[in-house]
């Protein structure tokens, strides 16, 4: 049976490109335009993998990527980071929010820097899913 | 104390004994001498303040003791005896500074009165003496004392780094310091009395002294200013000048001239600007090439789709893709059109038009996506403002600007169940400008982005941003005269304001 994976990202030609490599690839894609509804999402379809984008309206990725991580249910669910932003940068504003008082979280699975080729994410995704 | 020591030569051993007791009396020193020869040897050696002599003597006369002593020494009184009616005698003597005579035989009161004259004359020439002395050392103190301060500002003149030149009450250059010759490649002695001010300053200072020198007044302005200088090599050096005549009681006697060298300074600042400038061109070149590289990315993701769709002869995904190449199209014509705006001079196209109407056009232009994020879109226009002459496109890209801005501050708020709102006001101000209002309850700002919203590729959009958008607006409002105003509160949203004033309609224009 097909694997679900979703795709969280604000920016409609993103979700256009990556919707169609996840189709190439014969997953069945599933789409979230902001963290809110991502995490909702999560929660209910328990996607084989997350593909995530860091500066979204309402909640940032930043912010899902930890609530993941706390979630039993969720936690061992891999995320792939499809960012514009420096992964330095991503994990600096972890480490603050760490600092802020709450719990450390790993770094994400993977780490895609925009722009990606499409056979470059179809591999990543067959490493985590197969 | 006075001196009485007195040297008495006669040949006649008796006038001396008697002249003797009668001198010894009224308390003198008596040296006796009783030939020329003997007074004049007796004189170089005792060196007494009085002579009295004889004048007919054999051997040396008196007149010619008296011309020697008188060699020897032009302040010794000599009193010279001559016989009775002798005034030839007399005369002769006093022509050779003979300070008295008496006539034989000697009477005591004759010698005591020409005596006390003597003692008068000496006493005199001693005051004068001692008056000469102090007023030497006095005139060698205030020398010494000019001779320093003359010293002093001379060190001065020189060591000053400044040029500094001075001229007489002809212009003719009277100092010309170190400083002057590195700033204008004359040496000193090529300078100093041999050219005038008006050789060596540039026109328009010269001028100043010129007029200053003909009006006897001082020059006006008086503080520093720049100017620039031709040296003797033809080069231009910048220098800070400033000019004063000088006076002496209401005369001019003079002109005096500071220049300070610029060179390295205007060198430091050009460095400085042209670093300043390299620096703003690579950030510049950092974030546009990160904001191309955006689109660049939505292009090749809309080529992949587009290629897929034609594989499989797929409509849909050919829709997709070519969506996506004709939306990234759209993203860099608009970058474009902003990069030319911001870099170009442009002038205002005032047109009639109405201000509510282009203020609706955005607001429906947004409706769709305020919408689509449930942030109500509110519009408070002013029904006062009608048909205005302004600049119709510029109004509409600066107010899509603040709309779709305030749209993504409610957007990225952190709060996640605010009721967000964008109120959209126009406002007729004083009768000559309209007041744009875009106000939202999203995120707000910092100070620190505040800060920085007006500045070059600033964007807190990420890779969605260009940092043009406030940029180019402003330059707009400024070029349309206006102003623009932000407040901002963290959590609590923004308000910016554009206030633009407005020309008379070319309809009424035309009718008067």
């Amino acid at each position: 049976m097909a694997k679900k994976i979703l795709t969280v990202d604000d920016d409609p030609d993103i979700i256009a490109f990556v919707k169609t490599v996840l189709e190439e690839n014969g997953y069945i894609p599933m789409i979230a335009k902001n963290g809110e509804a991502g995490l909702a999402m999560v929660r209910e379809e328990k996607p084989a993998l997350v593909i995530l984008d860091v500066l979204m309206p309402k909640q940032s990725g930043i912010r899902m990527y930890r609530e993941m991580r706390y979630d039993k249910e969720l936690k061992d669910i891999p995320v792939i980071v499809l960012s514009g932003i420096a992964k330095r940068t991503f994990l600096r504003s972890q480490e603050a929010l760490t600092e802020f008082g709450d719990q450390p979280v790993p770094e994400p699975d993977a780490y895609i820097e925009k722009p990606v080729e499409p056979e470059e994410l179809a591999e990543m995704i067959k490493k985590f899913v197969g | 104390m006075v001196d009485k020591r007195i040297l008495l030569v006669d040949d006649e051993e008796a006038i001396i004994r008697v002249l003797t007791v009668s001198l010894k009396s009224d308390g003198y020193d008596v040296i006796p001498a009783y030939s020329g020869n003997e007074g004049l040897a007796l004189y170089e050696q005792h060196m007494p303040p009085i002579v009295l002599t004889d004048i007919k003597m054999p051997g040396m006369d008196g007149l010619e003791l008296l011309k020697r002593i008188k060699n020897a020494n032009p302040d010794a009184e000599v009193i010279v005896i001559t016989g009775h009616g002798d005034m030839d005698s007399a005369i002769e003597a006093l022509r050779f500074g003979a300070s008295d005579f008496i006539n034989k035989p000697v009477r005591d009161e004759a010698l005591s009165i020409a005596l006390k004259r003597a003692h008068e004359k000496l006493e005199m020439k001693n005051q004068l003496r001692r008056y000469t002395n102090d007023l030497e050392h006095m005139c060698q103190i205030a020398t010494e004392e000019v001779r320093r301060k003359s010293d002093f500002q001379d060190k001065l003149i020189t060591s000053s780094n400044d040029a500094i030149v001075a001229t007489d009450e002809n212009g003719m250059i009277v100092t010309f310091n170190p400083g002057a010759e590195e700033i204008f490649g004359y040496s000193r002695l090529e300078v100093v009395r041999k050219m005038k001010f008006d050789d060596l300053y540039p026109e328009e200072i010269a001028e100043e002294f010129i007029s200053g020198f003909r009006r006897k007044r001082d020059m006006k302005g008086g503080g520093w200013k720049e100017v620039i200088i031709i040296n003797k090599n033809g080069k231009k050096v910048p220098v800070r000048f400033s000019g004063t005549l000088l006076y002496e009681k209401d005369s001019v006697i003079g002109s005096v001239g500071f220049f300070q060298d610029l060179r390295e300074i205007k060198r430091l600042q050009q460095e400085l600007v042209n670093s300043e400038r390299l620096a703003a061109i690579g950030q510049t070149v950092a974030r546009l090439a990160h904001y191309i590289k955006n689109i660049l990315t939505g292009l090749k993701g809309g080529t992949y789709i587009v290629n897929i769709g034609l594989d499989k002869n797929d409509t849909d995904k050919l829709r997709t893709g070519w969506s996506m190449v004709q939306r990234n199209i759209g993203r860099i014509s608009y970058l474009v059109m902003d990069l030319l705006t911001y870099s170009k001079e442009r002038e205002p196209d005032y047109r009639d038009c109405y201000p509510n109407d282009i203020a609706e056009d955005v607001c429906e232009l947004m409706e769709a996506k305020a919408t689509e994020n449930q942030i109500r879109l509110i519009r408070a226009f002013d029904p006062a403002i009608g048909e205005l002459c302004m600049d119709p496109d510029a109004i509409h890209r600066c107010l899509l600007n603040f709309v779709s801005n305030a749209i993504d501050a409610c957007l990225f708020d952190l709060e996640l169940d605010k009721k967000w709102q964008v109120c959209v006001k126009t406002e007729l101000f004083d009768d000559s400008a309209v007041k744009f209002v875009v106000s939202d309850n999203g995120g707000g700002m910092t100070d620190e982005v505040k800060g920085k919203l007006f500045t070059a590729f600033f964007s807190t959009k990420g890779g969605k941003g260009t940092g043009l958008g406030l940029l180019v607006t402003q330059k707009l409002v400024y070029e349309h005269g206006g102003k623009i105003d932000v407040t901002s509160e963290p959590g609590k949203g923004s308000t910016f304001t554009m206030t633009l004033p407005f020309r008379k309609k070319n309809a009424d224009t035309a009718k008067h």
